[in-house]
């Protein structure tokens, strides 16, 4: 186990449990996007999610597959610290693109407060991540640069974000720990000061589909301690093998 | 191009080893059976990674998830390289392969007719399934006629040895696990163990065209009974029992030998008519209605 002040821990759950489920709702669409080459690309995406979910319940219980199994499928629900925007389902192809592309903005500038962590690991994964992320931003982009192009696509996409703008707010969503790990220099500020230049890049990104219309009280869960309507049925769905068997090695 | 003057001249080029590619003034006949060989490999590999992904959600582990993930999309990029292939020889293009297969018009192996109804089946696929449809890629690429196949194929070949290993990790974890586990698992044998060994077909005919042609190298039943050869005794060492009450082990030749063989639920799988072709089928072709709007802005 490591040595990390309860705030710090409270902080990077955050992150992995983040990580972990955006990872599992890409992992949801393999075989069913538009095409193969989407198919193709949901999946390597959905594996560097979750490759970094790994790494980070790795910082927190050692690098050991039943520790970090522990922290991602036996937590009680009120131990995680997802946000509300990656628990939501999206049974929606068009949704299912735009939190991509929201979500991979959004950790871009997350991660850039990590840069130059104290904690060296931390700040070692943040270079890795970015290796990866950039290539995730370049395929939603490369994508919606193609389909904003069409009016085809502007009513699905603008519905999209029109429906997932609230939730996506949850992602600045501090933990009670954030001031404490800013404290310690583990990040280099809350990352709600990354919220405005986000909407920003939001904003531009779908000009072409839509106005944005961002609520002043988005759905937040209690400094990330509540979980929404639709953590339940995903994490009995993520459950339902190791549950046959809790004493189960599979 | 090359070009042939008869079919008799053709066929002493490939007696001879020669190597057929896609620019080559090949006879219709060998086009045409070729062509059908790698769209029902495409088709198979595209609905066996659909019958994976059920239970990709459900994956007990982090990092387990990532290695099914990545298992599952070998198959569908195996699809992807195999329908470009296919799609070279000019018959039809990609787009009407799928149209085809999602309207119940072309083939896919057996096995993918199935549900995967536990995560026991999940294994199962992976280890029994990948083994025989590894089996029979190898057999294949040996003296595959056709060059643009059989370059695909040895990349094919080397990423399904990995799943078939990863098939066989599960099982492995699964026969040393819980008794819970266990019986999991032979359920699920029970489940597939005969789907999985219809999927090297019947007999091969005394003039199949695909042996004549090389693109198959081995007969139907010696591949099949390879397969038993190897997976009947690995399953008994670790503890299983083979669904077959006329199992026995022949003294004089040494080898496992099965009861009769019942042909019929391969031949409704192959006229789509199997457990879960209806399912199956309808629902790839609705996901792929749902997003013609994604291919359709695409295009413009």
């Amino acid at each position: 186990m490591n040595d990390l002040p309860p705030p710090v821990v409270d902080y990077l759950l955050a992150i992995a449990d983040d990580k972990h489920l955006m990872g599992q709702q890409h992992a949801e669409w393999i075989g069913v996007t538009p095409f193969l080459e989407e198919d193709l690309a949901f999946c390597s995406i959905g594996q560097d999610e979750l490759g970094h979910a790994a790494h980070l319940y790795a910082l927190l219980a050692g690098d050991d597959d039943t520790a970090i199994d522990e922290l991602a499928y036996r937590h009680e629900p009120g131990a995680y610290r997802s946000c509300w925007f990656v628990e939501r389902a999206t049974p929606i192809w068009a949704e299912a693109l735009v939190r991509h592309w929201m979500f991979d903005a959004a950790d871009q500038l997350r991660w850039s407060l990590l840069a130059g962590s104290s904690l060296s690991a931390l700040a070692d994964l943040a270079q890795r991540v970015e290796r990866e992320e950039r290539y995730h931003r370049l395929h939603s982009d490369t994508l919606l640069d193609g389909l904003l192009a069409s009016p085809v696509a502007a009513e699905p996409i603008g519905a999209a974000v029109t429906a997932l703008a609230p939730f996506a707010l949850t992602m600045f969503e501090p933990v009670a720990g954030e001031p404490d790990t800013v404290a310690e220099g583990v990040a280099e500020a809350p990352f709600a000061t990354q919220r405005d230049a986000w909407k920003q890049r939001t904003e531009a990104r779908f000009a072409a589909a839509c106005t944005i219309d961002w609520p002043d009280d988005p759905p937040y869960g209690d400094n990330r301690t509540t979980r929404s309507a639709d953590f339940g049925p995903l994490m009995a769905r993520m459950r339902e093998v190791i549950d046959l068997d809790p004493s189960a090695v599979w | 191009m090359r070009t042939w003057g008869s079919m008799e001249e053709f066929e002493a080029f490939l007696d001879a080893g020669g190597i057929v590619e896609v620019g080559d003034d090949m006879p219709h006949e060998y086009r045409q059976a070729v062509f059908a060989f790698i769209e029902m490999h495409a088709n198979s590999e595209l609905m066996g990674g659909l019958t994976e992904r059920d239970w990709i959600p459900r994956t007990p582990g982090l990092r387990h998830k990532m290695s099914v993930l990545a298992k599952t999309q070998d198959e569908i990029g195996h699809g992807h390289l195999l329908y470009m292939v296919a799609a070279d020889m000019g018959i039809k293009t990609r787009t009407e392969m799928l149209e085809d297969l999602f309207a119940g018009k072309s083939r896919f192996h057996n096995v993918f007719h199935y549900q995967a109804v536990t995560w026991g089946d999940q294994v199962a696929i992976a280890f029994l399934v990948d083994a025989a449809a590894l089996a029979s890629q190898q057999a294949v690429f040996k003296n595959c006629s056709y060059g643009p196949y059989r370059r695909i194929l040895k990349r094919i070949i080397s990423e399904e040895g990995f799943h078939m290993r990863l098939g066989e990790d599960r099982m492995m974890r699964i026969a040393e696990g819980t008794e819970a586990q266990r019986k999991l698992f032979q359920d699920s044998l029970d489940r597939w163990f005969w789907p999985a060994l219809q999927l090297f077909g019947p007999d091969s005919k005394p003039n199949d065209k695909l042996l004549r042609w090389h693109i198959k190298s081995e007969r139907n039943e010696v591949l099949r009974d390879k397969w038993v050869q190897k997976f009947v005794p690995m399953l008994h060492s670790y503890g299983f029992t083979i669904p077959d009450p006329d199992l026995r082990f022949d003294e004089t030749t040494r080898k496992w030998v099965l009861g009769e063989i019942d042909w019929e639920p391969l031949k409704r799988t192959l006229a789509n008519g199997g457990p879960d072709s209806t399912r199956r089928i309808s629902e790839a072709r609705d996901n792929y209605e749902r997003s013609g709007w994604v291919r359709e802005a695409l295009a413009q």
